[in-house]
């Protein structure tokens, strides 16, 4: 069986990206969030086995998003996205529960790098 | 080994660690569902462990790895934190200060067993049967068994981005594996541009080093690693070039010797001033600013945060409400102002009773307060700030506020003001509390009330220079500020001559120097005032408070607006003379000495001077 994602990040043409890269691994997207408040939601209902999480969303950030998943769920299989000069942010990110992290602009080998590391 | 000096090394930094250990109880006692305060106990308790371990105190480490133990149920969740669990942290923590203060000392005793068996029993989830194995496969420590600490180098594949969150990820990973310790450099500076991808640290485990390794690498663009040590040069270069610890009689010596260099340097000055010799007049000014220049670095190398006196209050308000069946919320603020060494070691013991004073007569009981329409938790707020030349703490609380009228009573019977007094000033009201055994309480309740608080408050700032002031609104409560200089031993100060004889006015209490205009002169509930640029100010003639010999009073008269907080004081003298760094000595104050003489000093030419307390004038 397929593992399953959840994509979250604000922009639409990243959120595409990430899934197209992820699905052609043969991983299952099972929901997209855009703010990090609808992440934690959907990540309560759809229980997803590994989370993208962009930094800098509106509506509670991807960083206060993983601190909430975390508070729940400490094993939370979540990558963070981020841009370069975010390397502050990712040690947040990191400090708070994420599990590894993907630098943009993404190339998908190291996407899927990360990945497997995560869920390995 | 070099005992002593290591023994004063565990000792300082053992303190550091008990100091937060407090702070974070105190957190986490108030948010017992917060889960980041017990990994932050749980590396103080087990850096100390190392250390007493080291130094072979082992009734230290043998209490800390109790300690630990419980705290790594306490964090695994297996027992919860709850009841009477923060008890029985603080008082380990309280009775590993004790240890720790007596191993250092050379006499080391076993830890009491009843609070042994009760953090074992803890830690066993109360006793009872033993608890379910952690379901996690994870390698961790049994009960009794000490894993073995091995040091670590990581090296971040130069080609990744971000390494030092790759690095962050590593000790991430590192950690389930056991207890991380000594990282280097530390983790805050891996963000930093100058992080080249290396990173060294310890960890405590009971895997093997396989398993260690290849948790590492989990996290990814790991280049290499190794398990030994890192050169001490190459791990703790960059940390020693920025912190070195010094014994503070050191900086003591080297302040007197830069005091006397002030004082031949002000003689200096004086007499090339008077030989009118250019090359003299050059080479003194230049010795005048490379001794001032010495002076800032020295004053600059003692000054610590206010915080390191700050840090045991928490600790103490908390065992206070206990002991006294209240409830008090406190808050801290300005712990990053800087104070001399010297004074910030002088400075507790009044904060100390201020505070002791504020939990007991100023905050009421949880049913008082409810009953007077107020939160049942009160507040008791100690914060520094920086005014001028000198810091304020203050200490206030939103408690009852000082019954005036109770006072003014108690002071009559007491003889301590006359019957025609109805009203009792801020002014009044503090120069009543501060006479020794006088006390508002109306029980001796055990924690203040026994006369001590204020008197002794009081004798220990003017000793420091400083001064005591009290504001208190009855029902709304009573703020204590504390004010002293910034540094003790060298004070800049204004000179000014009253028959012949010559006085110095620390400047951190002069306002300002306006001409004495006699046209200018009120009165003021029958007392003399001037005006300054429509403030009335209250007059004190220098003349008639010393005895001078007497001269013609000259004809333009110079005043020194003193200020000391909100209130001022225009001090009339005959002349100024000029402004010079004075070297406070040591003053053992004589039988009969006025009040407003703080101290005594060695002028530029030799001559003693007196040194003004603006405190008592104002």
């Amino acid at each position: 069986m397929s593992h399953t994602v959840l994509v979250c990040d604000d922009a639409i043409f990243m959120r595409t990206m990430i899934s197209d890269i992820l699905a052609q691994a043969g991983f299952e997207i099972v929901g997209e969030a855009e703010s990090g408040v609808q992440a934690v939601e959907k990540y309560r209902q759809l229980k997803p086995d590994l989370v993208t999480m962009d930094i800098v969303m509106p509506d509670m950030g991807g960083i206060e998003a993983v601190r909430e998943i975390c508070k729940t769920d400490p094993d939370a299989k979540i990558l963070m996205c981020s841009a370069m000069g975010q390397q502050a942010l990712v040690v947040e990110a990191i400090q708070a529960g994420a599990k590894d992290f993907v630098v943009k602009p993404f190339q998908p080998s190291r996407v899927l790098e990360a990945v497997q590391r995560v869920l390995g | 080994m070099d005992v002593p000096k290591y023994a004063a090394l565990f000792l300082a930094e053992s303190r550091e660690h008990l100091g937060s250990c407090n702070l974070l109880l105190l957190e986490w006692e108030r948010e017992p569902g917060a889960t980041s305060q017990v990994g932050g106990l749980f590396r103080s308790i087990h850096t100390i462990k190392g250390m007493a371990a080291t130094m072979g105190y082992t009734g230290v480490a043998e209490l800390a790895h109790r300690m630990e133990n419980l705290l790594d149920a306490l964090r695994q969740g297996r027992v919860a934190a709850e009841g009477g669990i923060f008890e029985l942290l603080f008082r380990g923590v309280d009775a590993l200060a004790r240890q720790v203060e007596a191993a250092a000392a050379g006499r080391e005793s076993s830890p009491d067993g009843e609070l042994k068996s009760a953090i074992d029993a803890a830690a066993a989830g109360h006793g009872g049967p033993a608890p379910a194995p952690a379901k996690s496969t994870r390698t961790r420590r049994r009960a009794g068994d000490l894993p073995r600490i091995r040091p670590v180098q990581v090296t971040i594949r130069s080609d990744t981005p971000m390494r030092g969150a790759r690095a962050a990820l590593v000790l991430r990973r590192a950690e389930r594996m056991g207890v991380i310790s000594r990282v280097r450099p530390p983790a805050t500076h891996f963000e930093l541009d100058e992080f080249d991808g290396r990173v060294s640290f310890r960890i405590e485990t009971r895997a093997a080093d396989d398993e260690v390794a290849a948790a590492i690498r989990s996290a990814g663009d790991v280049a290499l690693v190794r398990f030994e040590e890192t050169s001490p040069e190459e791990a703790d270069a960059a940390a020693r070039a920025r912190q070195v610890r010094v014994d503070l009689r050191r900086l003591d010596a080297l302040m007197k010797q830069v005091g006397e260099l002030v004082v031949a340097k002000n003689r200096l000055s004086a007499l090339a001033a008077s030989a009118s010799d250019n090359t003299l007049v050059e080479l003194s000014d230049r010795i005048s600013r490379l001794v001032s220049g010495m002076q800032g670095e020295v004053i600059g190398a003692r000054m610590s945060p206010v915080g390191e006196v700050f840090d045991r209050f928490p600790r103490l308000v908390r065992d206070l409400a206990r002991d006294l069946g209240k409830r008090i919320r406190f808050h801290m603020e300005g712990e990053e102002i800087e104070l001399d060494r010297s004074i910030l070691d002088e400075i507790g013991e009044p904060l100390l009773h201020l505070i002791r004073n504020a939990a007991d007569h100023g905050i009421e009981s949880p049913e008082q307060r409810a009953a007077a329409g107020k939160p049942t938790e009160g507040r008791i707020l100690l914060a520094a700030s920086r005014e001028r030349n000198s810091v304020a703490l203050r200490v206030s609380d939103d408690g009852r506020g000082i019954d005036r009228e109770a006072i003014l009573v108690k002071a009559r019977r007491e003889g301590l003001a006359d019957g025609t007094a109805d009203i009792l000033t801020d002014d009044l009201l503090l120069r009543v509390l501060a006479r020794p055994g006088f006390s508002t309480a109306e029980a001796v309740s055990g924690v203040s009330g026994r006369g001590v608080g204020v008197d002794v408050a009081m004798t220990r700032v003017r000793a420091l220079g400083g001064t005591l002031e009290v504001h208190s609104e009855v029902g709304l409560g009573t703020s204590f500020v504390i004010r002293v200089p910034l540094t003790l031993a060298i004070v800049r100060a204004l000179l000014a001559d009253v028959g012949g004889e010559r006085y110095a006015v620390p400047l951190a209490y002069v306002a300002e120097t306006v001409e004495f205009n006699p046209r200018a002169v009120t009165a003021v509930r029958n007392r003399e005032a001037l005006v300054v640029r429509d403030q009335v100010i209250p007059t004190v003639h220098l003349r008639d408070l010393v005895v001078s010999r007497a001269r013609p009073l000259p004809s333009k008269r110079p005043t020194v607006i003193l200020e000391v907080g909100e209130r001022r004081t225009a001090l009339v003298v005959d002349a100024l003379v000029g402004q010079q760094d004075i070297v406070v000595e040591p003053f053992e104050a004589p039988l009969g000495l006025p009040p407003f003489v703080g101290g005594a000093t060695i002028l530029a030419d030799g001559a003693p001077a007196l040194i003004l307390d603006a405190a008592a004038l104002v």
